[in-house]
Order: structure tokens, then sequence, then C-alpha cells
């Protein structure tokens, strides 16, 4: 479960932009949250400040009832408990993809060698790639190396998994593959927090959906609620341009 | 190594082999005309006295120490026994294959010369080299080190380390070479040494100041090359191994410095070469590295330019050799 409470975040180089201004919300355990809004609305930043990418210059963020503001809390220990999958994939390109999914395991995790190995075979089965175990991340589609990368995440057994507009580098015909696999972790009951643009995904698999502008929460509901009934001037603004 | 489809198409025209031609002809007359100078003033060629520098027989005495008579000489696996017969213990020496001058029953006196055998010696040329060699090779380990903890501190949002790093790379590069080697050797070392000395503990070989300020200078431009070869690896490596829940130590050590060293190999390899050159600024304390070797066979032999020409060639030889070899290493771990 995560908890923001009322967190500013101002970045200064290279000019000062309130990205997020007195921003809260609640995920619940298994719940999918989608965040949706325009480019620069900080949807991104809130994202990364979820895992300490960005650190929040105030308010409180509780996962899991850790407070992650708190100097004293362990950020890697954090971390590891929530995956994060990105918009650019950022897969190790030397390493092939079996060495992407296990290391962190043997690093972090202190796997052995064995479980971090069945583990990674486990997940490639499920990503739908168990065929492109020993190749190197360059010799991958998009879609592939995405699904890789939401493998690399799950390996580490997280409590939480976000995702940072996870199909817009995608070529079209690879939307889908990735979807399928972040649909399936939903049912599966996985706590997901997701900036992305796919409308289709929020109306079927959300539970809620936040949509952000100027660095604040304009308004949040279920996708029934937003896609038919939205009662902000500036979500419908946004919905118009992109339905 | 992808070469472009243009440049590997060999449709060469005939003044292309005009122009190829022109290249050896030019080096052709070059060399001619530096050979003929040297006619002109009279400078003698002799590259038969070179080889003696490089390796050269010694010929070592075998002496009686006592005063006596030779009772036997008997040879066994192209070794042959000496034994001197003297008043007290008998004396054998062991001749490895040789001349003897002595023979059976002959009196010796102390001092005199039993027998003579040759050996090979590696010349002074060698020697030189093979300090120029150790001491390349000591100073580019110590510089690599330097190099990599100067570059993560430069890297440091630490401002200790940031601008321990940055005044350590300034000074560095900003002073030529020789002052420094002169700073590590008269100040450093005549400090250090003579604190040692008051302890009692014998003093550290110049040779040792020398490795320092070279590994020192090398150390800074290599921090520069580290950090710029960190900081061309995108930002995500370091988020997605960070998100992954590794420690700085861990994303370093697994992500980001193995997809570094890639890119800096060339770079590396430049400066790996330069510090080769550079160790010939040693011998201005008093080390016997390949240049310092050459100026006093010079100064003995009076054959400047062949000595010139060889000590160059030596150095090429040992820049060529490390630029494959960084060649090779650039091939083996491309993706």
């Amino acid at each position: 479960m995560i908890e923001v409470q009322n967190i500013y975040k101002t970045f200064l180089v290279p000019h000062r932009v309130e990205a997020l201004v007195n921003v809260s919300c609640k995920v619940e355990a298994g719940a999918v949250v989608v965040v949706i809004g325009p480019s620069g609305s900080g949807k991104s930043t809130l994202l990364r400040c979820l895992n300490h990418l960005e650190t929040a210059d105030s308010g409180k963020i509780i996962i899991e009832g850790i407070d992650t503001l708190d100097p004293k809390t362990n950020i890697n220990k954090l971390r590891a408990e929530v995956g994060m999958v990105f918009q650019s994939f950022n897969l190790f390109p030397h390493k092939s993809v079996l060495e992407n999914i296990t290391l962190a395991q043997k690093v972090v995790r202190k796997r052995t060698k064995k479980e971090s190995l069945e583990k990674a075979f486990s997940l490639l089965n499920k990503v739908g790639i168990k065929d492109k175990a020993n190749v190197y991340p360059d010799q991958l589609s998009g879609g592939q190396q995405q699904r890789v990368a939401i493998a690399r995440a799950l390996a580490m057994d997280p409590k939480i998994m976000l995702f940072d507009e996870p199909t817009s580098a995608l070529d079209p015909e690879m939307i889908g593959e990735v979807l399928d696999v972040m649909k399936n972790l939903a049912r599966e009951g996985m706590t997901m927090v997701v900036v992305t643009h796919e409308m289709g995904f929020a109306k079927e698999v959300a539970d809620r959906v936040i949509f952000m502008d100027m660095g604040a929460i304009v308004e949040e509901g279920t996708p029934e609620h937003f896609f038919t009934n939205p009662e902000n001037q500036r979500t419908k603004l946004f919905l118009s341009q992109i339905l | 190594m992808n070469q472009p489809a243009i440049m590997k198409k060999s449709n060469k025209s005939a003044s292309y082999y005009a122009w190829v031609g022109v290249f050896f002809l030019s080096l052709a007359i070059l060399i001619g005309a530096l050979y003929y100078s040297t006619i002109k003033i009279d400078y003698v060629w002799r590259w038969y006295r070179i080889p003696q520098y490089f390796a050269f027989k010694e010929k070592i005495d075998i002496k009686s120490q006592v005063t006596g008579r030779i009772s036997e000489i008997s040879y066994q696996k192209g070794e042959a026994l000496i034994v001197v017969k003297t008043d007290g213990e008998d004396k054998t020496y062991a001749v490895p294959e040789g001349d003897i001058k002595v023979s059976e029953g002959e009196y010796v006196n102390h001092g005199y010369v039993l027998a003579f055998y040759e050996k090979w010696k590696p010349g002074i040329l060698i020697q030189g080299l093979w300090l120029t060699i150790e001491v390349s090779i000591i100073s580019t380990l110590l510089g690599i080190l330097i190099g990599l903890i100067g570059g993560l501190a430069r890297l440091s949002s630490n401002p200790a380390f940031k601008w321990a790093s940055i005044t350590y790379i300034e000074i560095i590069r900003g002073s030529p070479l020789l002052v420094q080697i002169f700073i590590w050797y008269f100040v450093l070392g005549t400090l250090i040494n003579t604190i040692l000395d008051k302890y009692g503990i014998s003093p550290i070989p110049p040779l040792w100041y020398g490795v320092a300020a070279l590994a020192c200078f090398t150390g800074a431009y290599v921090a520069e090359i580290v950090r710029a070869g960190i900081q061309s690896i995108h930002r995500g490596q370091v988020e997605a191994s960070r998100s992954l829940g590794m420690t700085y130590a861990q994303s370093m050590r697994y992500v980001i410095l193995p997809q570094a060293l890639r890119r800096i190999l060339p770079p590396l390899a430049g400066q790996f070469i330069s510090l080769i050159k550079d160790s010939s600024l040693l011998g201005i304390i008093a080390i016997r590295e390949l240049s310092k070797a050459t100026r006093e066979i010079v100064t003995t032999s009076l054959q400047p330019f062949e000595l010139w020409f060889v000590c160059a060639l030596l150095y090429l030889v040992l820049t060529f050799t490390l630029s494959m070899f960084v060649q090779y290493l650039e091939r083996r771990t491309a993706v």
C-alpha cells in the first residue's frame, strides 16, 4: 500500500519548475492505479518520487508502512520491494537477457545462481520470450526488450510495480504484447501504478484513474466515472483531445 | 571495422597508383637526402657496432684462490673439474665449457688464471629497455588505480572528494611533467629520505620517485577519461540498477564501469602510450631507462646517429605492441 501525503517537488535546474504541488493520493494493496495527464504535468515525477529516483522536497510517502522520506530508511531495501519499468527499457546492454534478470537477484537478494536462474526462466516463460534467454538486448525488438525489463523488475519479487510510460517508445504493433503482460500482472493482484497514454488499458484494468495537470491531481475516480462523466473542465478538455 | 561500402570497392584508377608511387618516392628521397648529408659531413655509419649493446659475450676468468699444484683435470657432462692440491685442503674449480689455461702438474700462484669461459649478457640497451618496460607497467597499474579513484571522486557529490579530485587534476595537468619529476625527486624525495634516515631506515631509491611522478601524472588524465566515460553512460542505466535495489557501489561495479571501460579503452591506450614515451624523462633523476642508456652509450661509442634511431625504434616497438594489445581487447569486449 502506498500513501502519499502533501508532497511538493521543485526542480531548480535547468530552470525552476514546480513539478509537484501538494499531491496526495493512496494506492491500496492489489489496486491498479493509472495516472494520466498532459506531458509536463508531473505524473512521471510522482512515480519517480515513489521509489526515490527523485526525492520529494516535503510531505510524506509511506510505502508498506515505512516512511520513505525518513533519512533513516534504507532506500535500497525499499527499492528492492518496488519494481520499476521505464519508457526506454534501460536494459543492461553488456549483459545477456538472462544476466539482466539474474544480476540484481544475486547481488541484492543474495540468491544462489541456481535460484536466480530458475526464477529468471519462469519469468521469461511468463512474459513469453523464454527462447531469447541468451541473446543480448540489442538483438531484441522494443516489445521484447520491455518484456525483459518487466521480468527483470519482477525477479526481485516486488510488492509494488511502477510503470513509467512503458509503451510510449514502442512501435504500435508491439504495444499489445507489453500491455498483455501488464494485464496478466494486474489480474494476479499486483499493486500497480501506471503512467500511460493507453486509455484502453486504463478502461480495462484500472481500479482508479488519476488525472494530473500542472503538478497537481485534478481529478480522481473509477474508469467508468472518468471516461463517461468527467467533472473537471481540464479533464474534459484533455480527454476530448486524446479520445 | 564497418567500412562504408564505397571504401571497400577497389576500382583503383591509374592516378591512384601514381600517387602511391609519389609517396614511396618521397620517402626514398628523404632517406637518401639524410644519408647523403651524413656522407657530406664524413659521418661513418657503423651499424655492426650496435648489436653489442643488445647482448654481448662476457669473458669470465676463473682464478685460483690458493697456491698449489694442479693435481687433476677431469671432464664430465660438458664441465671440467680442476683440482688444486695445496698444503692444506684441496680446492676444486668447475669450468663450464671453455678454455683451460693450465695443465696437470703445473704450479699455480694465488690469483693465477686457471681458465676462462664466455657468457651472454644483456647489453645496456636491453637493460634500459627492460627498465622502461618495468617503470611503464608499474606506473600504468598505479595510474589506473589513481585515475579510477580520482574519476569517481570527481563525480561525487561530497565536496571533500570532489574538490580534492579537481585540485589534483588541475595541478597535475597544469604543470610540466619535467617539473613534477624534479619536485618528486628533489623536494619530496629529499624530505622523505632525510626523515627515513633519521629513523635509521634505508632511503627509497630514485626509481620509485620516478614511478610515483609518472603514476600521479597519468592518474590525473585517466581520472578525466574515467569521468567522461562514466558520464557518457545513459542516466537510465544508473536509474535501472538503483531501482532494482543495488547500492551505488554495486551499480558502478556491475553496470556502469563495465560499459564505461569499453568506451574509454581507446583514449586510455593513448594515455599509456604517452606514459611509455614520457618515461624517457626519468633519465634526469639518474634512472637508466632506455633514453638515458642510449645517451650513455652515445658518449662512449660516438655513434649517435645509429643509436638514436635504434632508440626510437625500440620505443616504437613498445608503443605499437601496446596499441595492438588494446585493439585486441577492444575486439574482445565489443558487444
